[in-house]
Formats: C-alpha cells, structure tokens, sequence
C-alpha cells in the first residue's frame, strides 16, 4: 500500500539532506516519484 | 498464612506434610512466592537418618507421597537428579513478568500511532548536540504499523512446553509424515539383572525441531538410545538398574531418533505486503507508478505539486519545510536566536523600507553566495522570519522582501485597510471592465498595461487591484501573504516609489498604494499612464505620455475645509480630456460631499449624492427627479471612491430609485424617495453637512489603523 505523501519519505528527506541545499517543489516530487516508482520496481521483482 | 492440602493415603499425607514443613522451614525468610528447591536425595538423607530406614525405601516413599501432591510440589528432573519446588504460599507459581499497562508501553505503542509508513525508524525531532540527526530506533511496533515488520521468531507452545525458534509455516499432512519421528523409551520395571532394551515406541511428533537441544536423561545411570529401528535394540548401550530398585528407569524422555541432526531448517520467508502500483489521490486521481516519471509529471504535475507539498505541511514530525516553493530538511535548518532576529529587526529600521534577504544575509551575515551553504542559510533565514511575528514577509517569487514592526507605513494612513478592502470588494464581486481595452493575455505577455487616472487614484496615490494590475503584478508567494512591496521606477524622472500592493482577501478587493507623490507631482486626473514590468521581479517602471503645457482649472480636495474646489494646474501629460475633472465640465463637481471612508464604501449612497450633486433637476423641487448620463456618473463616482461601468450598472439596475431615462437615452433617472416632513432645504444645502461629517485625514494624521 502506497500512500503519496508518507510511503518512502524518509528516502526523499535523506535525498534532500544530502543535497545541502533547499530544492524547488518540482524537482523534490520528481525525485520523490523515482523514489515511489523505484520502490515499486523492486518490489515486483 | 496459606493452609495447604494434602493428597494421597495417610502415610503420603503425613510424609508430604513433613517433606512441606521441612522446606518452608527452610525457606523461612523466602519471599512467599519465592521458589524453595531442594533435592530428592537431600531429603532422603536426612529423612532416612531420622527415621533409620534404608535410603531406597524412604526416596521411593518421598518421592511417591510427593508425586502425590503435585499440585505443591513440582518436579524437577536436573542432572544431578530429582529436585522439588514448593514455595511458602503452597504451589510455586513462576513470577509474571508481564507488563500490560506500563508507561514504556504506552510511550512506544500509542493507541493512536502517528502515519508512518516504510520506515524502519522513527527519527527523533529532538536536536541532537552533534549537528546530524541520526534515526533512532525505538520500536518494531512502528515497523508493524507501517506493515515493514520482519518476520520474527514466533513462539508456538506445544505439547511438551517447548518453544519454537523456528518460523511458522502450514503444517500439512505430508509435512508430518516427513517430519522427524521421535522415538520414546518406555520405561519397564526391570525385574532381573538382564540388559534389557526399552522397546522403541514410534511417536510422531510435531513438525518442530523440539529435539535441537535434546534434554540429558537425568532418571537413569545412562541415557537410553534408542534407534528408529527396533533391530538396534541389541546395542549394548543401556545400563540397567538392578531389580531392587523399582523405581522407573526415566521418565518419558525424548532422545534423537536418527544420527541425522534433526533440527529442522527452513527457510526464512519473508512476506512481503502486496504493493499496489496505483496509487489514488484525491480527486480521483490514479497514478500508476509503472509509467516513466517525466510522463507521469507530463500529465499529473502540478496536481501533484499541490498534493505532495499539503502532504508534506501535514507531516506531524514536520521533517521537511518549506518556504514558498523551496523545501528543506527540517534538521538542516540554521537556527536564529532573538540576538539574531533583533539585530536583523534593527537593520531593517534603520535602512527605513523593506529589506530583501540577500541584503540581509551580506550585511548583517556577511554570507557570500558563492559559500556552498549560501542558499541553506538564505532558506533557514526566511524560514525562521517567517515564523516570527514580528517580521512580515512582502517579497514577491525572487525577491524575497522582509518588512518589520515600526516601519512607516508606504502610501500614508489616508486611507484605512479596511475601508480600502471594502471600497475595492466591488472587484471580488465581478464587476471589472479592466480588460476590455487590454486582455489579460496581453498585459502578461507585452508586460505592460496602460490605464486612465481617476480623481480618486490621483488624490489618494491609489490603484485598485483590478484583473488588468493582477495580470502584471506577480502573485503572492506565500499562501497566507497579505501584501507585497515592489519598487516603480519613473524614467522619466529617475524617481522611486515603494508601492504596497495589498492582495484581495475573499470578499475584499486589493489595491496598490504609494504613488500619490508621482502622481500629485506629475500627473492629473484623466492622464494615461503606463505601468511596465522592469529587470527584477519586484521592479516595475511607470510612466506616461509628456505633452506640451496646459493649464487648467480641475478639481482638488482641499483638506483643511475639507472641501472640493477648483485650482489652477499646470500639466505636461498627455490625458483624455473626457476624464479630466475641470470646471468648465464638470463644475459641480465642487459641490460634492468629502463623505467620510465608512460612507463611500456604501456604493448606493454614494450615487445618489452623486445624482444629487451632478444630476440635471427635471423635477420639481418637492418632487425631485435628476437625470445623469452614465459617463458622467461614472467620473462622477470615481471622485469620490473607485467603481467600474459594470457596478454601476448593475446599481442602475437593482436600484429602486433609479431607472433609464426614456426620454433621453443614456442617461438615467434617480428619483429620490420622500422625506419625512417635507423640508425644503433640497440640493442646496450641501454646506450643512449634516450628519455626513467628512473625515480629515491626510499624511497621516491619525495613527490609528485598523489592521
């Protein structure tokens, strides 16, 4: 069950950590769909 | 005191009596639930030198009227041989260590747990003394909430009181025929001094490795080993007791059948929650994560963008901020002590206007962009001013502008913000004919609109916020920004103005307020001008059209009377000479009341003073009737306060008293309703006022304000 907005945000704030400096809202929902569709993808394999 | 029972004949009774006595006398200064343990052959020592009996006999005896009693003596069988366990309130009852309601519980597995979802951590929100914030663990339980939870050891009791390490699977009809047999020797009574082989009894046991740790047969000199087949009996691996001793050889005991090991080994197995690809938001907004990022940002990206940021805001652990479009780990975030926030504060006050936070970071911080934690800082900066309510963000989308308490107000305190909101809320309302002349499209596009001054606009330095100012001035950044400072620029006479743009509130209307200077100063009523977008988001220019001298009397609020006049000016702008208010026009227009702010914001009464001042008289004088063409109306109306053709339209309409002039089309009819008592005073007595005392406000004067 994935929820948007909760599922995996710990992996988008450790991105966004490691970044060191703020991202714009539209390059945090991108990477936070690669996040979603990586977990995904994992999981079906 | 605990009265205890016993079991069994007489003699039982009375030796398990004595065997009880004897232990809670020793154990006298146990704790009543405490476990008291003494062994078979320690009782039989001493039981034996009292009573002078053979050792066989009296451990038989013990151990017979004991087995008796087994509800308060429990048996133990250990190495070196049988031990009882009593305690002094009768049986042993193992202490319970279950704690059901225990502060440490509930502090880990809240009935109400926080979303948490994929995470095998919970971080902590608390700051740490090292600058990096480290998740910390604290539960499985948060791991089972968000349906994460490893597959853990579970413990199944089974028939013989052991506990599994082993996962639990299905167990199955073939699982048990290929499980392990166990294989129990039954003890016989051995009546001679044979090697006798305890025949091997096939026991199925169940499909847990109970045997991993098998326990060492503690009744009988040696183990007995048995094999799976009944023709390994004849190994010579059993010693037997001499038929004197009628005691069992063991008790039923559980010994490897096979040579193999006999642990089972399974595979851990992890489930795995079944994971939906789609996700569904609100709105009915299904995404099916398998399509390729960009395709789904194609199509769903700023519905997401709205989505994900409200998500994030939500976030109860607040792990990642946001200002404006900017987001931000929470934990990275610099702090600002009040030392900082003063002396920002300070800053401010001094330079007199809104500052932007660059600004604020190079001069108080001395922060240079080129430092990789520049926009860190910048973003932690407006962040924590945000929060404070002693600063107010006015920036617009890249050029973030903090203003602070005690700077003067931009644009004077002529008029209230409250009144204003209420004077524009015509705007909120629908009636806007801004961009019939000018589409919405191409003032965004050219970056520029051109609109006429009104008397109201000139005299006060206002601009209603009207949909031609909002397709040019940028949007608030903040949801919740009231107002945005930007900076015009007149080329034409290297001046600046700050210009507060105050936005619409729900039902209030927005305006821009600050260049009654530039206006007063170069301008009049009915001049064109421009307003264009300049290099910085928050710059703009203004201008208008120079053209040669004119001189002319047009209309002024003289503020010490309080009273419109006519005044010589001298003007170099081009203007549509329609709009203008000069006397030869408009000459009534002096006779109009300064009605206070709180009476203009009432349109109705406005036009009908309106009606009353500048309409022709086609009645009689105890029967008014004033006839106005909507043109003249319309300048009229704006003198006093702002108003579009399409409100006062709609007011023609709706009103009672008014109506189209059939006899003269164009214009329109307000027939006033009868007043009480007849007076006559009529029209001409403006110069009483009455009860319409106008207010006096200019620069200032009053220091109060509403907001």
């Amino acid at each position: 069950m994935i929820t948007f907005g909760e599922t995996s945000l710990d992996k988008l704030l450790q991105w966004l950590r490691s970044g060191g400096e703020p991202k714009d809202i539209k390059d945090v929902l991108q990477q936070y769909l690669l996040i979603l569709s990586k977990s995904v993808t994992e999981d079906s394999e | 005191m605990t009265v205890v029972s016993f079991q069994g004949s007489a003699s039982e009774q009375g030796l398990a009596e004595e065997v009880y006595r004897l232990m809670t006398t020793q154990g006298s200064f146990f704790a009543l639930d405490a476990p008291i343990k003494q062994t078979l052959a320690n009782l039989t020592d001493f039981l034996a030198s009292k009573y002078q009996r053979s050792h066989a006999d009296i451990a038989s005896q013990i151990d017979a009227a004991l087995r008796a009693n087994d509800t308060l003596f429990q048996r133990q069988e250990i190495e070196s041989g049988v031990l009882y366990v009593t305690s002094r309130q009768g049986a042993y009852v193992p202490r319970s260590d279950a704690d059901t309601h225990s502060f440490r519980q509930r502090l880990h597995e809240p009935d109400h747990p926080l979303p948490i979802d994929d995470i095998s951590v919970v971080v902590s929100t608390s700051r740490p003394a090292i600058t990096t914030v480290e998740p910390v663990f604290v539960s499985d339980y948060w791991q089972v909430q968000a349906g994460m939870a490893p597959v853990n050891p579970v413990s199944v009791s089974i028939d013989f009181g052991h506990a599994s390490t082993v996962p639990t699977m299905p167990v199955s009809a073939g699982d048990v025929a290929a499980a392990p047999k166990l294989v129990v020797a039954v003890p016989e009574p051995v009546a001679a001094p044979e090697r006798v082989v305890a025949p091997p009894e096939p026991v199925v046991a169940p499909p847990e490795p109970v045997v991993a740790a098998p326990e060492r047969v503690v009744a009988t000199p040696e183990p007995v080993v048995a094999t799976s087949k009944p023709t390994a009996a004849p190994k010579p691996t059993v010693e037997t007791k001499p038929a004197t001793a009628p005691e069992p050889v063991a008790a039923p005991e559980r010994v490897a059948a096979t040579p193999e090991p006999v642990v089972v080994v399974q595979k851990p197995v992890t489930i795995r929650p079944d994971r939906n690809t789609v996700i569904t938001l609100p709105e009915g907004l299904a995404i099916d994560l398998r399509r390729s990022v960009p395709e789904i940002l194609a199509e769903y990206g700023a519905q997401l963008e709205k989505i994900l940021a409200d998500r994030l805001d939500q976030d109860p652990l607040r792990r990642i901020v946001s200002f404006g479009r900017s987001y931000y780990p929470e934990a990275s975030v610099i702090n600002l002590g009040k030392n900082d926030l003063r002396k920002i504060r300070d800053y401010i006050l001094e330079r007199n206007e809104p500052l932007p936070d660059t600004e604020i970071i190079a001069d108080l911080y001395y922060h240079n962009p080129r430092q990789s934690d520049y926009e860190g800082f910048r973003f932690s900066l407006n962040y924590r001013l945000c929060r404070e309510k002693d600063f107010e963000f006015v920036g617009v989308e890249g050029a973030r502008l903090w203003s602070t308490k005690g700077l003067p107000p931009i644009g004077g305190k002529r008029v209230k913000a409250a009144e204003m909101g209420q004077i524009t809320s015509y705007l909120a309302e629908g009636y806007d004919n801004s961009l019939e002349l000018q589409s919405a499209e191409a003032i965004t596009k050219s970056g520029a609109l051109n609109r006429l001054l009104t008397f109201f606009e000139w005299e006060y330095g206002v601009l209603p916020f009207d949909a031609s100012i909002a397709a040019l001035i940028p949007t608030p950044m903040l949801p919740d920004q009231r107002s945005a400072v930007l900076r015009f620029e007149s080329p034409q006479h290297y001046t600046t103005y700050l210009v507060e743009v105050r936005y619409p509130t729900g039902n209030r209307g927005g305006w821009l307020q600050g260049l009654e200077e530039f206006f007063r100063e170069h301008l009049v009523p009915g001049a064109l001008i421009t307003i264009s977008r300049g290099s910085e988001p928050n710059q703009f220019t203004i201008s208008y059209e120079e053209a040669a001298e004119t001189s002319d009397r047009l209309l002024t609020l003289d503020e010490k009377k309080n009273k419109f006049a006519f005044a010589n000016l001298t003007y170099y702008c081009a203007v549509d000479v329609d709009q203008v208010p000069s006397q030869s026009r408009f000459g009534r227009l002096k006779n109009l009341k300064s009605l206070p702010m709180g009476e203009r914001r009432k349109s109705e009464i406005v036009l009908e003073h309106i009606f009353e001042v500048m309409g022709e008289q086609a009645g009689t004088r105890s029967d008014p009737r004033y006839t106005l063409s909507l043109g003249d109306l319309l300048l009229s109306y704006n003198v006093l306060r702002p108003g579009s053709r399409s409100l006062l339209e709609s007011l023609l309409v709706n009103g009672e008293s008014f109506s189209p002039d059939e006899q003269n089309p164009g214009k329109y009819v307000f027939i006033p309703a009868p007043r009480e008592g007849g007076s006559e005073e009529g029209a001409e007595g403006e110069e009483g006022d009455g009860d319409l005392q106008p207010a006096r406000r200019r620069f200032g004067r009053y220091a109060d304000d509403d907001e």
